[in-house]
Formats: structure tokens, sequence, C-alpha cells
């Protein structure tokens, strides 16, 4: 078979499980009893192990199985999750990511069979016996007990009025209603697509009216062993049980007639209609995807009753192909140029009948519908990132010795699908950093009065037009003195600059190349390439970082991103007769000041506005070109925010707010620093934007 | 629009290569003529409005809007140590597609035909030490009793 066509999928999915047992995984440790997950990670690993058997992934498929079996003993209650166990299950995680990624660059898992796992795994089934026995035994054990288990699970379906209606119905025609449970073997793989055979097989001879789980979940293999129907047949049962058990793989398939309270038939004319109502449905079930949404995960029967309070375990996601996005938004940064140069086209114009503005209206809103849907598309929760996190701090306490703990607020917040496809790797250097240089030891926690166990906090938010990650830990915070005397060491700075630096600035030395003050080099840390990849990272994505810390109080990372990158509002001006764009968002207020309240303070020109000194930048000068403007004329100044910083841009003049598209300036012209990329106005033009951070 | 598609041409060019032949798009700059390559070619405009895009060399002109995408645009001139460029009727630039640099435009004083070489019609360049301009050059095309000086695209486009 040539699966080919489907290893994307079967990549996606699979993370998707891994990332999935990671989580229940972790959950499990803590609350070892708890049904819900351990039903959760024994289907994740079902799934797992099906399609890596389809696909055929053997080495894979032997290792999820032993996993399996694992969790089935846990889940029969025969086992306890202990610690040492969850060990091993996330080296069987680890060595599952490992075939992953080399699937996915080579197309094959490669050849590590990982045999040490599976004998560990092998070792908790059946202590000191060996592989082919425990192998033999626990499938055995689940034979007994299964046995007694083959019941007729259809009398657990609820049916509704319209169900109750058509048995009736078909019951006046001389019809049977019958109620089945089919079994499928353990063993088998393909569990959908058996079900999918029996599913065949009985609707030849019968009319298929309820089915639990539904359909759909059936069809995602969320189901466990067995699933019930309700059918309605001229047929005998023995014949749809005859040819369901045909159906290879299938351990048997229990079934009685179904009763159920008769409701009055309307005579005549209603009840073919309503016959075809049925036909209707048992045609939609199978094969179209509007089924409701899945009420159970797996069979009622075999699911304790603590269902109620969990989060719904599958995400549902709609997978668009990146490219076909980009398409999307390019077609509205054309529209929102059309509508640019509409505008335009009416201010030059001069006679502006009221039909042509109510028309640009009408295409300003609809392309502000349009951006903010298509942005929408694009916006994806950073949980899918931050899921790996505690995971990760768990390892890391094992491995630094400190405990340690893991809050995370906030993983429903939303950030364009490239900016968190790209922050993992900045918010994982942040948390090490945090577990590693910034909580003590447990002993000097002990000492200061603090808890032993050290906490680790991540929260992100939306602060209006900026999404805000928060790495804040419980330890110790930054030790500035000691920050610079190893500034001063490396000579990164010199011993005068050090003595007139801010504490701010000098925490801000962290973010230098080559900087690091663990006093030992650590596996986790300590070779200072953390944080200055951290800040280069977040401010490509344009966002930017900043460090709060206090002494023995521990410190707080905040990264701010922006919601969207490609279509802005930004304040047009002018300077020397060229257009530039600044960032709305950047903007604080637009300042109209005389040239005698400019002040020299250090020969630098500032200005004291309503209390707050604010340096003053000359865009003429920053951008080599002549201001239009006399000296002795007022000075337009807008007053730009970078994190708490204030400085204040001199224009020449203003030329409103506008909706721009970003356009990159491509690979060539990248260093030019204070130009963040530029745009297409209305006139065609070319203007470039202006990075207001850049020039603070 | 007024531009010279030249796709179809490329096309041509890729047939021809079988026969160790290359397409030149020959230009002039003062009264030399340069070759260029027309596999990298993405297609060739008029002059219109650069902005000027401040702290970068200045043989880096600006940006241009080409139908949405922002380009930048280098002077060939400035680039070669020439005067700089006077702006004619005849000015063009052309919009090359690399595959290290992205897409980038190059300023030429004028366009004149397009010429297909064979190898033999081809002289390669050895260099004595380094010449600047010779380092732009990857050799001289004869064709009909003229010369024309053959561009490394790559070594005119990157940084110095």
């Amino acid at each position: 078979m040539d699966v080919n066509q489907y290893l994307e999928i079967f990549l996606d999915e699979t993370k998707e499980h891994l990332e999935n047992l990671n989580t229940q995984i972790l959950k499990l440790e803590q609350e070892p009893e708890d049904s819900d997950t351990i039903n959760e990670i024994f289907r994740a690993a079902h799934s797992l192990k099906g399609m890596a058997g389809t696909m055929g992934y053997k080495r894979m498929q032997a290792l999820t199985h032993d996993m399996e079996n694992v969790f089935s003993e846990v889940r029969n209650g025969t086992m306890k999750a202990d610690s040492n166990m969850i060990d091993i299950l996330f080296q069987c995680l680890d060595a599952l990511e490992e075939y992953t990624s080399t699937i996915q660059e080579t197309a094959d898992e490669g050849t590590n069979d990982n045999q040490q796992l599976i004998d560990q795994l092998n070792r908790y089934l059946n202590p000191g016996e060996k592989k082919e026995n425990s192998k033999g035994k626990s499938g055995k054990e689940k034979k007994d007990a299964g046995e007694e288990g083959f019941t007729g699970k259809w009398t657990d379906i609820k049916i509704g009025e319209t169900e109750r209606l058509v048995f009736s119905s078909a019951k006046a025609q001389g019809k049977s209603v019958y109620g089945l449970t089919v079994y499928i073997q353990e063993s088998c793989l393909l569990k959908a697509a058996r079900a999918f055979l029996v599913y065949k097989a009985v609707e030849e001879r019968a009319e298929i009216i309820v089915c639990s789980p539904s359909a759909q979940d059936i069809e995602d293999e969320k189901f466990d062993l067995d699933f019930s129907l309700l059918v309605v047949s001229e047929c005998t049962l023995e014949e749809i049980l005859g040819v369901t058990e045909g159906v290879s793989e299938i351990e048997r398939v229990v079934g009685a007639p179904y009763e159920c309270e008769a409701v009055p038939v309307e005579e005549g004319g209603n009840a073919p209609a309503v016959s075809t109502s049925a036909v209707q449905t048992t045609q939609s079930q199978p094969q179209t995807q509007t089924q409701s949404q899945p009420q159970t995960q797996s069979t009622p029967a075999k699911t304790n009753d603590k269902k109620t309070g969990g989060k719904p375990v599958v995400n549902r996601t709609v997978r668009v192909d990146i490219e076909k996005l980009d398409v999307l938004m390019n077609l509205v940064s054309e529209l929102i140029i059309a509508k640019n140069s509409l505008v335009s086209a009416s201010n030059t114009d001069g006679v502006s009948s009221s039909g042509f503005n109510e028309q640009i209206e009408y295409l300003e809103s609809v392309t502000t519908n349009l951006h903010e849907s298509v942005m929408k598309v694009r916006m994806v929760p950073i949980e899918s990132v931050v899921s790996k996190f505690p995971r990760m701090i768990r390892d890391l306490s094992k491995k630094l010795d400190k405990k340690m703990e893991l809050y995370m607020s906030g993983e429903e917040t939303e950030l364009d699908r490239t900016v968190v496809d790209e922050i993992g790797d900045p918010l994982m250097h942040l948390l090490r950093n945090s577990a590693d240089h910034g909580l003590e030891s447990a002993e000097l926690r002990a000492e200061r009065g603090k808890s032993p166990v050290g906490s680790i906090f991540l929260d992100a938010y939306q602060d209006g037009n900026n999404v805000v990650i928060e790495v804040r830990d419980d330890g110790n915070g930054i030790d500035v003195q000691a920050v610079k005397n190893k500034a001063i060491e490396r000579g990164v700075i010199t011993p005068d600059q050090g003595d007139n630096m801010t504490e701010k600035d000098i925490i801000n030395l962290l973010f230098h190349a080559g900087f690091s003050t663990a006093k030992e080099i650590s596996d986790v840390s300590g070779r200072g390439v953390g944080l200055d990849v951290v800040k280069s990272k977040i401010e490509s994505l344009s966002g930017e970082v900043e460090v709060k810390s206090q002494l023995g109080q521990g410190s707080t990372w905040i990264i701010r991103l922006p919601l969207t990158l490609a279509i802005i509002q930004a304040l047009m001006v002018a300077v020397g007769g060229e257009k530039y764009a600044i960032p709305l968002g950047s903007i604080q207020t637009l300042e109209d000041i005389s040239p005698s309240d400019i002040k020299l303070v250090q020969n630098k020109e500032v200005i004291n506005l309503r209390g707050s000194v604010i340096p003053i930048i000359r865009l003429s000068d920053e951008l080599d070109i002549e201001s239009s403007k006399a000296p002795d004329e007022n000075l337009v100044v807008v007053i730009v925010k970078k994190g708490e910083n204030l400085a204040g841009l001199v224009i020449d003049e203003l030329r409103g707010q506008q909706e721009i598209v970003i356009k990159s300036l491509g690979r060539y012209i990248s260093k030019c620093k204070i130009i963040s990329g530029a745009t297409i106005l209305g006139d065609g033009e070319v203007a470039l934007i202006l990075d207001a951070n850049a020039l603070i | 629009m007024e531009e010279l598609r030249v796709s179809g041409m490329n096309n041509i060019g890729e047939m021809k290569t079988e026969y160790d032949t290359i397409q030149y798009i020959v230009i002039k700059l003062g009264d030399e003529q340069y070759g260029v390559d027309i596999k990298f070619i993405d297609n060739i405009v008029r002059m219109q409005h650069i902005t000027r895009v401040p702290r970068v060399p200045d043989y880096l002109k600006g940006v241009i809007n080409l139908r949405g995408e922002v380009i930048p645009v280098m002077s060939l001139r400035l680039k070669m140590d020439l005067e700089a460029d006077e702006i004619t009727k005849a000015t063009r630039i052309i919009i090359l597609k690399l595959e290290q640099h992205g897409t980038i435009g190059i300023m030429v004083d004028e366009v004149k035909e397009v010429v297909t070489l064979t190898m033999d019609e081809i002289d390669k360049i050895t260099y004595d030490g380094k010449e600047d301009k010779n380092v732009f050059l990857t050799g001289i095309g004869k064709h009909d009793n003229e010369l024309i000086s053959l561009l490394d695209l790559n070594a005119v486009v990157m940084d110095r």
C-alpha cells in the first residue's frame, strides 16, 4: 500500500497524540487514580499504535504496543502508576518523538529498536518473568475478564422521539428492531476499518438507526473495543449476527430484539415520510461529518461515571495550508491598496460626490472585516507551544535536584501562527533560565524562609494590540552587582562605564551576546547563548523583552508581541518631502513644540513635557535628509513609547492615519535598522515604515 | 504597463542550452556594452519613482513598487564606481531573480537587444590580481564584431 500520501497526516496526528500523552502522563503522576486520565492515555497510545501499524513502522508499533499493555494494566487497576514507571513512560515518549522526527526527515523510522525500553516495560507488566510469558498471560487474563463482559450494551443507548417514531413505524410495517453490540478483538489494529466493515455488512441487511458511539466517533477511532447499533430489518437476528461475525478480527457480536415503548403511528401518507427520513439518517451517518458532537469519548459502559468537569479531549482543529492563507492575505492586501487608491483619487479630484464616499466607506468596512476574519484564521492558541513545558520543568527538577512547580495561565491566548511557531524556543530558554539561575537550592530557600518548592509562573494575556507573555519565578532575582562585575571581567563594559550605568542598564547587559553569570556551566544553561538569542528572536518577531527583578524576591521576564504582523494602523508623516509611516501602536501623543522649549541636557536635545523629560530625535538627521521647515517654526513632535521609555520624533508634517500593509524590504536591504519595512500607498508610491523601537 | 516580458524567451534559452548557447540581454552603461544572462531576468521595467532608503550604501538607490511587491533597486553605475546615473528616457530597471539574494532591480542606461552566444564566442576571463571592475565579469562575448562584457550577477549584487 502506498502510504506516503498519508505521511503528513500521520506526522501531524502523531505529534498531537504525543503532546496529549505528555500532558496526560504528567497529570497521571499527580492523580494516579484518575480514570479519565488513564482512559485518555490509553486511547492516545492505542491510536498511536494503530497509526504506526498502518504506516508500516514496526518498531514504533512494537514500542507503543508494550506501552499500551502497561496502560491497560493500569486502567484495569492491576497496577499502580508510580514515579519510576512514569519515568520509563516518559523515556518511551522521547523515543517515540525520536522515531517521529526521523520519519519526518527520512520517511523511515530508523533502526533503533529501543529494546531496552521494551524490556523495562515488560518487566513492569510481569516482574521476574520473560517477555513471552508476560504477554501471553496478560492477554489471557484480559480474555477471561472479557468473556463475562460480552453484554448487550445497546440497552444503554438513549433514543429520541424521532428514532422511537421510526421504530414503531417499522414495526407497523412488519419489520423487527434489533439491538447489536459488536466486540472487536483486542489485537485489532484498525478498529475503525473493522467497524466500517461491520457497518457495511449490517447495512446490506438492515437499516442502522442509532449508533453508539456516533458514526463520526467510530470513524475517528474514538471508541474502545465495542460499539452498539440499533437496526431495523426484515431479516432475522441470526442472519444479521451471521454476517457481522463473518468480518474478521471481530471477537463477538451480541444481539437481541429491541423493545421500546410504542408511539402511535399516524396512518396514511405520514408513515412513508417517516421511513424516508430514516433512510436519510442512515445514509448520512457513515458518510457525512454532520453528526452531532461526540457526547461520549469511549463506550459508556467501560468508562466510569466521572466524565463531567473534564476539558474536551480532542481539539477540533481546521488544518489549513499556510500557503493558501498567504494567498488570501495577499488578496486582502491588494484590496486595501485598491481602497487606498480610491481614497487618494477622491482627495485629488476635489469633486466629492456623496455616492463615491459611500462606496469608499463600504469598501473600508469590507476590507476591515475581511482582514479581521483572515487574521482570525491565522490565530492559534499558544497552548500548542506551552503544553510541553510542564514536562520540561519536571525533567529539569530531577536533573537540577531542585523542587519546582510550574503554574501556567492564559494558554488560550491566541497569536499569529507564525509567531506561535517561533516563540517556543525563547520561552524554553527563559524557563530554563529561571529554573537554573533563578531558583535557589532547597537549603537556601529554607534559610530565606521561602517554601522549599520553587514556583515558576508562565502567564499569557492580551494587552491592547499586544500579547504579553510573562515568565516569573520566586527565586533569587538578578544580582545587579554580580552582573556588573562579570560584565567588567568579560570586557563588555569598562569599570567607569559600569559606575555610570543604572540598574536597568546593567540588567539589560544580560542580553549581551556571550554573557552568562552561572558560576559553573551546567547541562541546562550557562553557556551564555540563551538570552541574546531570546532577544534577537523576539525582536525578529517585532516584539520586545523586558526584565524586572528584585534581589531575593525573584525576577519577571516580560515578552511583548504584536497581535498581527501583516496589516497595521499607522500615522503617515512627511520628513523633508519623503513620506514615512509610524506604527500607531508605538505612538503615545502628538505635540506642537516651540523651538524655545527645547533644552540641552548632556548636549542632547530634550523637552520637558508635562513634568517628564523626553529626549528629542530629529528624524531629518536620522534619515539623512534636509528638513523642509525653517528653524524658527514650531516643531511637530510625535511622542513614541518603547516599554517605559519615551522619545519625541521631530517630523515636518502630519499626513493622517492609514491602514497599511507591511511589505518586507527583502533580504537585500535588511541592514537598515531604523526601517522595519515598507508599504505601498494609494498612488503606488512606496513609503518606508519607521521602527520606533530602533530609534529610541 | 510598458514592460518587456521575457519569460517566453526564457524557454527558448533553456532549449538552446542543449547546443551550448546562452542568451544575453545587452545593456549599455556609457559607451560600454554589458551582457546579462537572460535566465536570471524576471522582467525589465521603465524608470519609475524610487523611494530612497536611508542609511544604506549609496549604490542602493532605494525601493520601487513592482505590482504590489517592494523591490530594492541598485545603480549598476555606482556599484561599478562609474559616474552617477543620468536618468533619460532610455533608462531601464532590470528585475533580477537570484537564488541567493532574492529579487532585486538594477538600473542601466539602456537595454539594447537580446543576443545568443555560443560557447566559442565567449572568452573566459582570467584574473591577474583583482582589478575592481573585472571582479564583476565572468567573461567577454564576441558578437557582430562588438565586445560584450558578461556580468557575474552574483558578484554585482553581493555586498562589498
